[in-house]
């Protein structure tokens, strides 16, 4: 091809944590490429398809995969794009377009505790972070800024300067939790990316309650706002450029980014410092799929770490009838838990977990359930309005230690494009049931005190997944036990950075994006000190 | 969301600037009264006096805000009472003069878009209070906005003073005795300091406000001021003087409009602090202007559409490959439906707005709508309807326009892609017809200014001789 496309820092993936570190780059006067597996989408065509599809609780039917660069779906079949090696299914969901897999999230945009960077030296479980809290702390504000954050000023993380904004109004359903838990937990607001006001140009949350598939007015951040952004900062954006290789010099330095148009027509990508931020699956695959001659276990893997220790929130819950109305549905999607189980000296027994009060509407989940036992006419109008107003549903959200046993690898299967599937090995450890069965007592103290009835527990040995991939990539002080240094930089490759909830080297009991985002915001003063030094150290040569 | 288009201001039609500098007279500190401050306060909160002199983000009444107008850029004036930069030195006689004379210190003509025409209706008493307000209440800012340099002919400022002779009443604002208190303070308040007409009032070749067709509707850049008369279709005799109030106060009222734009503008920086019996002062006032009558007006422009949507021809059926070829439906599924709901019955308290019953969609003039799907719409404290400009082609617009005004509104109502390029392109790269008409009129009024100032001159200079 006639390409010849170069720039200061490549970057791969224009999800949200790749989008706005090219943003911060750019910013600051480097060139920056984004390549972006998938096809741009507008906030329009995804709402037109959540609105039209049949599948209103399949998170994924708005956002159909490109056959060019594919991503798992499960419904109505599975793709089998994300191979399961067992023994526990790891069905994770994400999204290879244009500002990736925030397009569909709750917005949770939570900072660990101080304690979740310690803690094997806390409590001899998992690995302390290459870094603290205090480190990270102003980057979590940046992130926080940029997204519009808000929430309670209680949940043991502590912070310099206020949220943005303050939280969403309370739905009625969650102040009805609030009042009547009150005894034995402290229900508060969700630390949420959603508006409460305008900001930034983007409406308040009216309360469409479909934050998952799509928040349709931009009340919610997403990575399609991110990549926007870094493109009005001077970042150049190509869609449907899907990496499969990234070439490396003699010496180890990154040299280009191939990529494969919808067409497989090869192209190449110079650079002078390359960041790879495709998610924790994606990610690893690339550097894998990348192996050489010189480095045949593929790029950054000296350690063997790469794809390795993978991580997410595993969730079991309760379903149950409160004794009074509530009509859950109303506002955002996720807006109140209870946080005192985060942390404390039980975590050398068992895990952490958040718990997570749902305020999903119902009625999509009991006319399915009500139709499929065949119950209609008259009675199904009278059960559905039941159960849309008393429905309730609390989940824990558990935290996973790293295992070097669970894993993305290369599956011996290819996608359309001939390159290998990501292939997930996984199994849910005791320490993580554990937590479960602590969680259990919480749950059926929660349904006590809302008059509940009808208990209905997640299926024994069922966890449902929650898209917080973690681990693959993790950073350590140890180049034999992690993949990169605490700025992302890859232990094998001084001008390779990573950037992804992947680097998390633990999962903790919050959504990891972020703890992601603020880890990457963090490195990219790193970044640009890592060019100005080669740049420097160039020009010193000629 | 400032997209694309300038920001308009709030008064201007052919909208040109308060230049008072250079003064010439020093004036002794004003003995500051705190309640002469607040009622002058208040009168400079009802005049809109911020909508202009201050720049977005800027320093309040410091002026430089660049007006776009179809004879170049106009920089609004430091009013602040800095002595170097702003009207400190001037006198209250003076400060009297460039607000309902239209003469600033220097002896110099204002452009009469610094509404004095309107601000000639002023009380004695309220010319006070402003001045006690703006030499003690308003913090002085030692910054001046770049010189207003406009092309020739327009340069010629004394050509004013032909103009004020033709279109200048000699106020103050003289009690109607054959109406009640309440409607003579809505008449001083809507012709005086709020000088609604100066953008709802239409022009003449001359730029000067028609009397004879007070609030009959007139153009603000590209925005178009609603006929706001008492006549039942085509303006605001429908209304109740609740839903009047309720609409200048909150931005909004059920079943009848919601302010956007210049409007938006209006009640963010005036109305809405103006007292409720303001209020209803004005409302009772504006319900008793002439009525104007549009032929095209059928029914009130608030009473169209009925709810109904066309989701059985959606349903099941993929987007078109190439987006320009989405139906009406199809975007209105996407972008509309959400918070509008699906038969455009907006929600049961009116926060998000209903389209039915909607003056937005009923009258003739489409232009406003256009906008508002454009920029959006942004109103305090904390409305905003996100525009669609980046989003949607101006194709899409059309489609979509067309879709609600045929549903929603009045369905002889029209938009089509150029009008809606145009708007996109905004008032500057504008080829509108009125702008070039403006500009034409403008050009002449140069022209008979100068001859009668000549003539003027002449008599002047043979009584004295």
């Amino acid at each position: 091809m006639a390409d010849a496309l170069s720039a200061d820092f490549v970057v791969v993936g224009s999800g949200i944590i790749g989008s706005l570190v090219a943003r911060k780059l750019a910013l600051a006067g480097a060139s920056v490429i984004i390549l972006e597996a998938g096809p741009r989408v507008t906030r329009g065509e995804l709402v037109a398809r959540f609105r039209n599809s049949p599948r209103r609780s399949d998170w994924m039917s708005p956002y159909p995969p490109a056959a060019w660069a594919p991503h798992p779906v499960y419904q109505p079949e599975p793709n089998n794009y994300l191979m399961q090696a067992g023994p526990y299914p790891y069905a994770a969901e994400y999204i290879r377009q244009v500002g990736g897999t925030t397009w569909h999230w709750a917005a949770h945009a939570w900072r660990n505790l101080p304690n979740d960077f310690r803690v094997k030296s806390l409590y001899d479980v998992g690995v302390d972070w290459p870094m603290t809290y205090e480190d990270l702390e102003p980057f979590y504000q940046e992130a926080e800024e940029i997204m519009g954050v808000s929430g309670a000023p209680n949940t043991g993380s502590p912070r310099k300067r206020p949220f943005p904004m303050e939280p969403v109004a309370e739905p009625y359903a969650m102040r009805r939790l609030r009042e009547r838990l009150a005894s034995d937990y402290q229900v508060v607001s969700n630390t949420t990316a959603r508006n409460s006001r305008p900001y930034d140009g983007r409406p308040a949350c009216c309360g469409n309650n479909s934050c998952q598939p799509i928040c349709p007015i931009d009340a919610q951040y997403h990575g399609g706002l991110a990549a926007e952004a870094a493109e009005g900062a001077g970042a150049r954006l190509l869609p449907n450029a899907n990496v499969y290789k990234l070439e490396h010099e003699e010496k180890g330095r990154i040299a280009a980014a191939l990529y494969y148009d919808p067409d497989k027509a090869s192209h190449r990508v110079a650079g002078k410092t390359f960041i790879v931020a495709a998610n924790g699956i994606e990610s690893p695959r690339l550097l894998l799929v990348s192996a050489s001659d010189k480095f045949p276990k593929g790029l950054a893997n000296s350690s063997d770490m790469v794809g390795r220790n993978l991580m997410d929130h595993p969730s079991t819950s309760l379903t149950f009838d409160a004794d009074e109305d509530v009509w859950l549905g109303r506002g955002p999607q996720s807006p109140s838990s209870i946080n005192t189980m985060r942390d404390g000296a039980f975590r050398s027994q068992h895990s952490p977990y958040r718990l997570d009060f749902t305020n999903i509407s119902r009625v999509d989940g009991a006319t399915k359930s009500l139709i499929a036992a065949g119950i209609y006419g008259s009675e199904l109008e009278k059960r559905l309005r039941f159960s849309a107003a008393r429905e309730m549903n609390v989940k824990n959200v558990l935290e996973v230690l790293p295992d070097p046993e669970h894993r993305i690898t290369l599956s011996s299967e290819k996608d359309a494009m001939g390159i290998p599937k990501p292939e997930a090995h996984y199994a849910i450890a005791d320490y993580t049931r554990r937590g479960h069965e602590r969680s259990q007592q919480d749950f059926r103290r929660i349904a006590e005190l809302m008059g509940g009835t009808n208990l209905r527990f997640s299926k024994d040995g069922d966890f449902a997944n929650n898209q917080h991939i973690c681990g693959t990539l993790s950073m350590g002080s140890d180049p034999k036990t992690s993949v990169c240094d605490q700025w992302g930089r890859a232990h094998d490759h001084e001008n390779l950075f990573l950037a992804s909830t992947g680097v998390l080297p633990t999962s903790a009991t919050c959504n990891s994006t972020e703890n992601g985002l603020a880890v990457a915001l963090r490195a990219v003063a790193h970044m640009l000190g890592q060019h100005n030094t080669s740049t420097a150290a160039g020009e010193a040569k000629t | 969301m400032n997209r694309l288009m300038p920001r308009l201001s709030s008064r201007v039609a052919v909208a040109l600037a308060l230049s008072a500098v250079a003064p010439v007279v020093t004036t002794p500190a004003f003995a500051g009264d705190a309640d002469l401050i607040a009622a002058g306060k208040y009168i400079a909160t009802a005049s809109d006096c911020v909508a202009c002199h201050t720049a977005p983000g800027g320093e309040i009444m410091a002026g430089g805000l660049a007006i776009e107008t179809p004879i170049g850029p106009i920089m609004s004036t430091n009013i602040t009472p800095s002595k170097e930069n702003g009207i400190g030195k001037y006198t209250l006689q003076q400060f009297d003069t460039a607000l309902r004379k239209g003469v600033r210190a220097d002896g110099k003509h204002l452009y009469p878009a610094m509404p004095y025409t309107a601000y000639a209706l002023l009380s004695d008493d309220d010319v006070a209070a402003l001045y006690a307000y703006f030499m003690n209440g308003v913090t002085s800012v030692e910054t001046r906005p770049a010189e207003t340099r406009l092309p020739f002919p327009f340069n010629l400022r004394f050509s004013m003073a032909a103009w004020n002779l033709l279109f200048l009443d000699n106020g103050p604002f003289k009690s109607d005795a054959a109406h009640d208190g309440e409607w003579n303070r809505g008449a001083y308040l809507v012709r005086g300091p709020a000088h609604c007409g100066t953008c709802h009032t239409p022009r003449n070749l001359f730029m000067a406000e028609k009397i004879s067709s007070e609030m009959s509707g007139g153009d603000v850049g590209l925005w178009h001021a609603p006929n706001i008369t008492s006549d039942a279709n085509s303006g605001v005799g429908g209304w109740s003087v609740e839903e009047l109030v309720a609409y200048m106060r909150d931005g909004h009222a059920m079943g009848k409009s919601q302010a956007a734009g210049p409007m938006a503008e209006a009640v963010d920086n005036s109305l809405r602090f103006l007292t409720p019996g303001d209020l209803r002062a004005i409302a009772v006032y504006v319900k008793t202007v002439p009525p104007v009558h549009d032929t095209a007006d059928t029914q009130p422009v608030f009473a169209w559409g009925s709810p109904s949507d066309d989701l059985a021809g959606v349903r099941g059926v993929a987007l078109p490959l190439d987006r320009n070829s989405m139906t009406g439906p199809q975007l209105y599924d996407a972008y509309c439906a959400t918070c509008h709901q699906a038969q455009g019955q907006g929600s049961f308290d009116g926060g998000l707005p209903s389209l039915l019953h909607n003056t937005a969609l009923g009258r003739a003039n489409t232009n406003n709508l256009v906008i508002v799907m454009l920029e959006g719409l942004h109103r305090q404290p904390g409305v905003l309807m996100p525009g669609f400009a980046k989003e949607l082609s101006d194709t899409q617009i059309a489609a979509l326009a067309s879709y609600l005004i045929e549903n929603f509104g009045n369905p002889a109502a029209k938009v089509t892609v150029g009008q809606v390029a145009e708007l996109r392109a905004g008032p500057a790269k504008s080829a509108l017809v009125t702008v070039a008409r403006t500009v034409l009129a403008l050009g002449a009024l140069v022209v008979i200014g100068f001859v009668a100032w000549l003539l003027r001159r002449r008599k002047t200079t043979a009584r004295t001789a």
